[in-house]
């Protein structure tokens, strides 16, 4: 690592030197510089390839480690790469793909897939696949599906997660709460009661503005949030969840809106305003770092006893359609995704290993990414993972507006009846697009 | 011994007014020190911030620390995801130094060709350049970034500085037509009959009245630059190019661990550039008010 610092820090002095040098340019001359021509291949064959993520500081210094592992392996190819936080990233993306210079290879989530197929901006892998470049072989609990879209591989999982009841440990017990695999909403209903008489604490943060929980609500009673096309449910679905949610704000079962807004962008569960969220289960270790108390993992609760309607999500590795380079981005995906190396550094960042020999490679050893790895392995036992809802163009949109929308409900700006009214009319003009 | 005699004499009557003021005074002060210690309140809370565990800071409203910590600060000098805090400093110091001295002379360039100078369409180009600034900076972006991609200039400072030097500023080039428009027209005339261009009128007669429009301009220019996000977002695409801005936002995501105490000490830190340069400039600011103040 020291010497990719230093030779970190000479490229830097060396282009900032350059960009010095071309601004001098502008404003001696006012021509246009051209000192630093973005060519991505040169004489030897070496080529570059372009990879962005989103994330923080944290998972940049474990993806450099993963590079300087590729790029020795890889000798003839150089990575650059660049980040950003999950909505900067976007931001970033979405005038890269408008302009026509979108990143070689970038991270996705299922949510963009038809969204950015659909402008034609994704490459379809398969080709890349046939061609022996990247095996789509190994993945656990029929992950290597995830990514395909119509006969098309638009994305390559890298790590998997799952929605998880993420709950205060040291509350639940001071209320008496056991939840279990297969436990019921009215179970669920009864622990929030106990939280908050025993505890003084709401039970819940506000699951009725998390779109992931809804789909699962929705999927254990045969529907599901998305078709392939538009919305999998109707107005009198939301009136009834958001009826339900108006009702668990005003008695306090659910978080205060107000105090939740004001602490973020803390989660209202470990700032200790709720005794449990739903939310992806690697959220467990932002929390732990975050809040103060021990956090478990407890399942999601269900109709019928059985059904959860979980399946998993997962980030991925995408590429860009019109790449120069596609066998090396399709190589340095194969690379992050099987190489068990890789594994040891990535952790448990983006999710749980999607491939069995990373899963096998990294075995965690502190208390919060066993209890993870232990969750995800419980579901595979319960047998309760199904196929993924199907994301339409404009899932995004809709998922962003859904919490958005039920803030306002929560909060008393809007009624149950204008909420889902408002929710039904953005979605459809998102949905449209 | 005289002195003190004098000082004696007007002693009571001072003390009378003094008293009769001091409600009124006191209420004045008491009211202005409430008002300052609201206003106050989050700049304190953030430097007290920025010597808590992360953990503390987010959703505490307590303004200091119960066991300060320089972690944060020391933290710093590790740099961020590999790259040197030093790295972004010098990057955002030569963005906003390059346009500084872009707007300043591009701009005045502009505005004397259309303050002093006549010539055809110059009324229609005058609004039109007003008209720009009614664009909204979101409508520009993909036309302009599809443009600096063609001309293989994404990943360089030039996207942010090019237009700097072009005067495509549409304040700063109106409010230095306004400040020059103000000039007593003699003086030019004097200088033309002296022999003068418009070069020399410009360079010698125009620019040296017009410093606190200049000022003010590259004051503006400064903070701007230095707090510009969206630019550097979409031009750079790599990490050691990236402006402070940019950096500070390379602590947190939802998704991580998120290091709070890091990114409050830097912006603490970040905070210093654009108040040294304000405190070194404001100083011309006032005094060139107060000159044109007397001759107007």
């Amino acid at each position: 690592m020291q010497q990719d610092g230093n030779a970190e820090k000479r490229t830097g002095r060396r282009t900032i030197l350059k960009a010095a040098g071309a601004s001098l340019a502008v404003a001696g001359l006012g021509a246009t510089a051209t000192a630093c021509g973005g060519g991505s291949g040169s004489g030897d064959g070496t080529v570059t390839i372009r990879y962005s993520w989103w994330g923080a500081e944290d998972r940049a210094e474990r993806i450099n480690k993963t590079i300087a592992l590729f790029e020795k392996k890889y000798p003839k190819i150089k990575v650059k790469t660049d980040f950003q936080p999950y909505t900067d990233f976007w931001k970033k993306f979405n005038t890269q793909a408008s302009g026509g210079n979108p990143p070689d290879v970038f991270q996705n989530a299922i949510g963009f897939l038809r969204k950015y197929d659909a402008k034609n901006v994704l490459l379809d892998l398969s080709e890349q696949t046939e061609a022996g470049n990247l095996s789509m072989d190994g993945f656990r609990a029929g992950l290597e599906k995830f990514g395909e879209i119509d006969g098309k591989l638009l994305g390559v999982p890298v790590g998997s997660n799952s929605m998880a009841l993420v709950i205060d440990k040291p509350v639940h017990t001071r209320a008496g709460s056991k939840p279990e695999q297969g436990w019921t909403w009215d179970d669920f209903d009864e622990a929030m009661t106990r939280i908050r008489d025993r505890t003084g604490r709401a039970g819940d943060s506000g699951m009725y503005g998390v779109m992931y929980l809804y789909d699962l609500y929705l999927r254990q009673n045969g529907k599901a949030f998305f078709t392939e096309d538009g919305l999998g449910f109707s107005e009198a679905d939301l009136t009834a969840w958001w009826t339900k949610a108006e009702k668990g704000v005003k008695s306090g079962l659910f978080a205060d809106p107000k105090k939740v807004a004001q602490i973020k962008p803390k989660s209202a569960l470990s700032a200790e305003l709720a005794g449990s969220e739903f939310t992806w289960d690697n959220f467990t270790v932002r929390y732990t770092s975050e809040g103060k108390s021990e956090y478990g993992l407890a399942p999601i609760p269900t109709t019928d006893g059985k059904r959860t309607g979980q399946y998993l999500g997962s980030l991925m590795l995408s590429a860009y359609k019109r790449t120069e380079h596609p066998k090396e981005v399709a190589q340095f995906i194969d690379f992050m995704v099987h190489d068990p190396e890789v594994a040891k550094i990535m952790g448990y960042d983006r999710g749980v290993p999607t491939t069995q020999a990373q899963y096998d490679a990294y075995q965690p050893t502190d208390p919060v990414n066993k209890a993870i790895a232990a969750y995800e392995a419980s579901l595979v036992e319960a047998g309760v993972l199904e196929q993924i809802t199907p994301h339409p163009n404009g899932a995004d949109i809709c998922e962003a507006a859904f919490l958005r929308i039920a803030e306002e409900m929560a909060l008393g700006e809007r009624s149950v009846e204008d909420a889902v009214k408002q929710f039904f009319s953005e979605s459809k003009t998102a949905l449209a697009g | 011994m005289s002195a003190q005699a004098t000082d004696v004499t007007p002693a009571p009557s001072a003390k009378g007014a003094l008293r009769r003021r001091l409600p009124g005074s006191l209420a004045w002060h008491l009211g202005s020190l409430a008002i300052l210690a609201v206003i106050l309140y989050p700049v304190i809370w953030v430097i007290g911030g920025s010597f808590k565990e992360s953990g503390d800071i987010v959703g505490s409203l307590d303004l200091f620390p119960g066991d300060p910590i320089l972690s944060n600060y020391t933290s710093l000098t590790d740099g961020i995801a590999d790259i040197s805090i030093s790295t972004f400093f010098f990057n955002s110091l030569l963005l906003a130094v390059g346009s500084v001295i872009g707007i300043v002379v591009s701009c005045s360039l502009t505005a004397y060709a259309f303050a002093k100078i006549r010539f055809a369409g110059r009324n229609l180009l005058f609004t039109l350049m007003i008209g720009t600034l009614l664009l909204p900076y979101h409508v520009l972006l993909i036309p302009q970034y599809v443009l600096f991609r063609n001309m293989d200039m994404i990943n360089t400072y030039t996207p942010l500085l090019l237009g700097k030097y072009l005067a495509t500023e549409a304040f700063f080039v109106f409010l230095m037509v306004q400040f020059m428009r103000n000039l007593p027209r003699e003086l030019d005339e004097a200088a033309r009959l002296d022999g003068c261009g418009h070069f020399r009128i410009y360079w010698s007669i125009v620019l040296p009245l017009c410093r606190p429009a200049l000022i003010t301009s590259a004051i503006f220019t400064f903070i701007n630059s230095w707090n510009d996000f969206m630019g550097p977002l979409i031009y750079l695409n790599e990490p050691g190019k990236y402006t402070v801005s940019l950096g500070l936002k390379m602590f947190v995501d939802q998704e991580g661990l998120a290091n709070y105490g890091g990114m409050i000490a830097m912006s603490l830190v970040a905070l210093l550039p654009v108040l040294a340069f304000f405190l070194a400039f404001q100083r011309y600011l006032i005094d060139g008010m107060a000159t044109s103040g007397l001759k107007g």
